[in-house]
C-alpha cells in the first residue's frame, strides 16, 4: 500500500464529485431542502380555535353567547338547528350548543378528543357566567422545548439517510459505472492494487460525508434550534463510522455487478429496509420484543438512534461506544469481503 | 532474452448451455527485445485474447506465457505491471478529469516514469492538456490512452488496435510515437487489422487466424514468400469461364487466384507480363473492365494463406 497512490485515487474521485453537479446537489443541497420542507410542514402550531355551533332560540341568551365567545379556544358560530346538525355530522364543528329557555343541551360525539375538550370548555364558561368560582388558584406555564419536536427527530434521520445515499451512490454505483465503461479494466493493468484503490475511495467518502453530515446538523441548529445536548465528538465519531459502514456496504454491493440495472436492484433491496425500519422519518421503537432487537441492530438504526441519544439525551462518547464499534466492524467486514470478491472486469 | 514468450497458448470460453468457443488454439510466438511485433488478423481471430493474457488481464486455459522473463503469478504481477504499458481496446477514462489530471493519476501508479508534461508532448496533446476527457475527439482519446501507457516509462508496450477508427493524420501521429518508443529501446506488441499499419511500423508480423499463428516474419519476407513482389488484378467479362489457365506460362507468375470475374496474379516483373496478358485476353475475346498493378501487401499474404480477406470477418 502506497499513500501516494491512495491519495492520487482519492484526489481523482474528489474532483469527479465536485465536477458532477448532480452528486453535489443530492449530497449537500437535497438534505437541507428536505429538512426545511419537513421542518415547516410538521412544525408545532398554535392550536386553531375549536369550531362550535350555537343554536339560540331567542335573544335572551346573549350573555351566555358572549361568555362562550370570550374564550379564544372556542370558535363560536351561530346556526339554525338543521345547519348545526349537518355541520356536526360532517365534522365541521366539534359540538353543538342548544340554548333555549326550557333547557341547555350539548350535542357531541364523545369519542372525538376535540369534542370532549370543547365540552369541558363550554361547560366551564357557562358555569362561570352564572356565578361559579374556582376553589383553588392553579398557575400554568406554557413551554415549547426544543428536543421533542418532529424536526429534532428528523435531523439525525436525514444525516443517516445522506450517509447511506453517499455510500450507495458514491461508492457502489461509481464502481459499477466504472466497470461498465471499462475504466476499471484499464486500472487493473496498472501496478495499483485493489486495496489502494478501495482506500482511495474511502478517503474520498470520509472527506465528503463528514461535512455533508455536519451541515445538516448545523442547519437544524440555526434554522430550527435543534439542540446538541451531548458531545460533538461523539456525534462526529458516529458520522465517520456511519460513513465507513455505508461505504463498505456500497463497495460490497458494487464489487461484482456487471450492469447498472443489476446494481440498482440490489441497492434498492438493501436501502428500502434501512429507510423503513432505520428510524429515518418515523420512530422505529414500537416493534414487538425480538423484532425490536433486529430493528435496533440495523446499521441505519445504529446511526439515527445513536445520534439522537447524543443530540437529545446528551450522551457523550462513552454512551455511543456500542453503536460506533458495531458500525465500524460492519463497515470493515463488508470492505474486506468486497476486496476479496471484487471484479475489475 | 525475449520480451514475450508464448508457448502452446489455449483459451477456451465456456458459453451457455455447454457450448464453448476456442479463442486461442495452440498459439506460440516469441517477441525479441527492442522489436515492434504486430499481430495481424481479422476480427475474432484471437489477437485481443492473446494480448490480454500477456497483460495479465485474462488467464489462459492452458499453455505458458512469459512476460519480461516472468509468468503471471500473484507474486510477480505487481513487478511485471511496473514494467509494462498498456493501451486496451475501447478505454474510457474518468470523464470529469482533464488530460493532465488523468496522466497525473496514472503516473502515480508507477515507481518511475516520465513527467506528465513529457507524456503529453509525446502524443502531441499539449493544446488539450487542460481539456476534460469527455471533450476530446476519438483520436485525442486514443492518444491519451497511449500516453497513459507510456507515462510509467515501460520496457514493453501493449497496443491493442490503437488506430482503429482514427483519421489518417492521427494514425500517422501514433506511428511516430511507436517509432520513437522503439528508438529508445522499447519493445512493442501491437494488434491491428490494418495491413498497411503492420507494414509501416512492425519489425515482425505474426498473422493470426482462428486462434492460430499461421505465418510469421518480417513484412518483406512474408510478401516475398508469395514469390512475386507485385500483383496484377484484372477484371473482365468472361474471365470466370476461362479459369486460371489463362495465366499459365506467363513469365514470373507464381500464384493465380480467381474470384468471380476477377483474377489476381502474383508476379515478379509486371512489365513483362502485362503485354502478353493483354494479348491473351484480346485473343479470347474477353472485354477488360479493370486492370491494376500494385505491390504485394500483407493482405495478399493473408488471402493466399486463408482464402479469405482480412476484413471478411468485420461484419460478423
Amino acid at each position: 500500500m502506497q499513500w501516494s497512490v491512495i491519495w492520487a485515487v482519492s484526489r481523482a474521485t474528489l474532483r469527479d464529485f465536485w465536477r458532477t453537479p448532480e452528486a453535489v446537489f443530492w449530497s449537500y443541497a437535497f438534505p437541507l431542502a428536505m429538512a426545511l420542507v419537513l421542518g415547516f410542514a410538521f412544525r408545532e402550531q398554535a392550536r386553531a380555535p375549536i369550531p362550535v355551533a350555537v343554536v339560540a332560540a331567542d335573544a335572551s341568551y346573549a350573555s351566555a353567547l358572549a361568555a362562550l365567545r370570550s374564550d379564544p379556544r372556542l370558535g363560536v358560530k351561530e346556526m339554525d338547528v338543521v345547519a348545526a346538525e349537518r355541520a356536526l355530522t360532517l365534522g365541521a364543528v366539534a359540538l353543538v350548543v342548544h340554548l333555549s329557555s326550557s333547557a341547555l343541551r350539548l350535542e357531541l360525539d364523545q369519542t372525538r378528543p376535540e369534542s370532549e375538550l370543547a365540552e369541558l370548555l363550554v361547560r366551564q364558561r357557562l358555569q362561570e357566567a352564572n356565578g361559579r368560582r374556582d376553589a383553588l388558584t392553579i398557575a400554568t406555564t406554557n413551554v415549547t422545548r426544543p428536543g421533542a419536536r418532529y424536526i429534532d427527530f428528523l435531523i439525525p434521520g436525514l444525516v443517516g439517510l445522506n450517509l447511506l445515499g453517499m455510500g450507495m451512490f458514491g461508492v457502489g454505483f461509481n464502481l459499477v459505472y466504472m466497470r461498465v465503461r471499462r475504466t476499471l479494466r484499464r486500472l487493473a493493468v496498472t501496478p495499483m492494487g485493489r486495496a489502494e484503490f478501495f482506500a482511495g475511495f474511502m478517503v474520498t467518502r470520509l472527506v465528503l460525508s463528514l461535512p455533508a453530515s455536519l451541515v445538516v446538523v448545523w442547519f437544524g441548529q440555526i434554522v430550527f434550534g435543534v439542540p446538541v445536548h451531548g458531545s460533538w465528538l461523539a456525534l462526529v465519531l458516529l458520522m465517520i463510522v456511519g460513513g465507513i459502514c455505508f461505504s463498505g456496504i456500497g463497495a460490497l454491493l458494487g464489487s461484482r455487478a456487471k450492469t447498472i440495472e443489476g446494481a440498482s436492484g440490489i441497492m434498492n433491496a438493501v436501502q428500502m429496509p434501512m429507510w423503513l425500519i432505520g428510524g429515518v422519518f418515523f420512530s422505529n421503537q414500537r416493534f414487538p420484543g425480538a423484532l425490536q432487537t433486529v430493528v435496533d441492530a440495523v446499521p441505519m438504526s445504529l446511526v439515527t438512534d445513536g445520534m439522537r441519544s447524543v443530540m437529545l439525551e446528551g450522551k457523550g462518547c462513552g454512551g455511543v461506544m456500542l453503536p460506533v464499534v458495531a458500525l465500524l466492524a460492519t463497515g470493515l467486514v463488508c470492505l474486506a469481503v468486497a476486496l476479496r470478491i471484487f471484479r475489475w472486469n | 532474452m525475449h520480451a514475450i514468450e508464448i508457448d502452446e497458448l489455449r483459451k477456451v470460453f465456456r458459453g451457455r448451455r455447454g457450448a464453448s468457443v476456442i479463442a486461442v488454439d495452440g498459439l506460440s510466438l516469441r517477441v525479441a527485445r527492442g522489436q515492434v511485433f504486430g499481430l495481424l488478423g481479422p476480427n475474432g481471430a484471437g489477437k485481443t485474447t492473446t494480448v490480454e493474457i500477456c497483460e495479465g488481464l485474462q488467464t489462459q486455459t492452458s499453455g505458458r506465457v512469459r512476460v519480461l522473463g516472468d509468468e503471471w503469478t500473484h507474486a510477480t504481477s505487481q513487478q511485471i505491471r511496473q514494467r509494462i504499458g498498456v493501451s486496451l481496446q475501447d478505454t474510457r477514462f474518468i470523464e470529469t478529469q482533464t488530460v493532465r489530471e488523468t496522466l497525473t493519476l496514472f503516473r502515480a501508479f508507477f515507481n518511475r516514469g516520465q513527467s506528465v508534461d513529457d507524456a503529453i508532448a509525446a502524443v502531441s496533446l499539449q493544446e488539450k492538456a487542460n481539456a476534460r476527457v469527455d471533450k476530446l475527439s476519438g483520436g485525442q482519446q486514443q492518444r491519451l490512452a497511449v500516453a497513459c501507457a507510456l507515462v510509467g516509462d515501460p520496457e514493453l508496450l501493449f497496443l491493442d488496435e490503437p488506430t482503429t477508427g482514427l483519421d489518417p493524420q492521427s494514425r500517422r501521429n501514433l506511428w511516430e510515437v511507436v517509432r520513437a518508443f522503439r528508438a529508445r529501446g522499447g519493445t512493442v506488441l501491437i494488434t491491428t487489422h490494418y495491413m498497411e499499419e503492420a507494414e509501416q511500423i512492425c519489425d515482425t508480423v505474426g498473422i493470426v487466424d482462428r486462434g492460430k499463428l499461421i505465418a510469421e516474419g518480417t513484412p518483406r519476407a512474408l510478401v516475398r514468400s508469395l514469390g512475386g513482389e507485385h500483383v496484377i488484378e484484372v477484371t473482365g467479362q468472361g474471365l470466370a469461364a476461362q479459369g486460371e489457365q489463362l495465366a499459365a506460362g506467363l513469365p514470373g507468375v507464381t500464384q493465380t487466384r480467381l474470384e468471380g470475374e476477377r483474377m489476381t496474379m502474383q508476379v515478379a516483373a509486371p512489365h513483362q507480363v502485362m503485354p502478353l496478358l493483354i494479348k491473351r485476353l484480346d485473343d479470347r475475346g474477353i472485354e477488360l473492365t479493370e486492370l491494376t498493378t500494385r505491390h504485394t501487401s500483407l493482405e495478399d499474404v493473408f488471402v493466399a494463406l486463408t482464402g479469405r480477406h482480412l476484413r471478411d470477418g468485420e461484419a460478423a
